[in-house]
């Protein structure tokens, strides 16, 4: 099998790993719309924009889902989830560290995950977009070479 | 052939997969029962607590219980 066709498959496999993550937390938390806002409400610092962020969170992981299927904005779906989980995950960290309230406002059966746990979960999938970029590269650079040589 | 397959089948099977999922484990996502003192006695409150790990579970200031005689600590992740 030729790189280009390794690498092809790993950013498939990995774009189809994402798209289940992101619309699974999204469905869960459309289910419950209120009860999500009622969550992001008791969550600190971002009590202020629950409304907002309860309804531009699932849309957002909707649309990376959904484009991580269009090779044209594969790449840059990728890195929006890589901005998206690395920033729930900065939060989460910095919620810990300074905050003496924290309440779960996680999707679906991964709130039953520790913090710690849910932590990890978040840096595989980051490690997961993040290799899905540098390969989708390597792979548009492998083309490209092709392109050349013929 | 095999490039729809991975451009149709794979992206309905992985959505059509997590909303199932979604549906399936809708019952972990509810907040749980606890109960929390006041001057009254108790009261019935909502929590994100599972009631799995180490930690001691709060609502603000007040200790959540599972129990209305407030004598089983409802526990939560450290």
């Amino acid at each position: 099998m030729s790189f280009k066709g390794i690498y092809s498959k790993l950013v498939t496999l990995f774009s189809f790993l994402l798209t289940i993550l992101f619309t699974y937390t999204a469905v869960s938390k459309l289910n419950h719309l209120d009860l999500f806002q009622w969550r992001l409400e008791r969550m600190p610092y971002i009590s202020s924009y629950a409304s907002l962020i309860s309804w531009g969170v699932p849309f957002l992981e909707l649309v990376i889902a959904g484009l991580l299927w269009f090779p044209k904005y594969r790449t840059m779906s990728l890195y929006a989830s890589l901005i998206l989980l690395g920033s729930f995950t900065t939060y989460i960290i910095v919620v810990l560290k300074y905050s003496e309230s924290i309440p779960c406002s996680c999707g679906g059966v991964i709130s039953v995950l520790g913090w710690r746990d849910h932590i990890l979960l978040n840096i595989s999938f980051m490690v997961l977009s993040l290799m899905g970029i540098l390969w989708s590269k390597k792979q548009y650079n492998i083309q490209t070479n092709q392109n050349t040589v013929q | 052939m095999k490039s729809n397959f991975l451009k149709l089948v794979l992206p309905a099977f992985a959505i059509l997969l997590a909303v199932g999922l979604a549906f399936a484990t809708e019952e972990s996502n509810l907040p749980y029962v606890g109960y929390i003192a006041t001057q009254s006695g108790y009261a019935e409150i909502q929590t994100d607590c599972p009631n799995l790990g180490e930690g001691y579970c709060y609502e603000g200031l007040d200790q959540v219980f599972n129990d209305s005689g407030l004598t089983d600590p409802k526990r939560t992740w450290d």
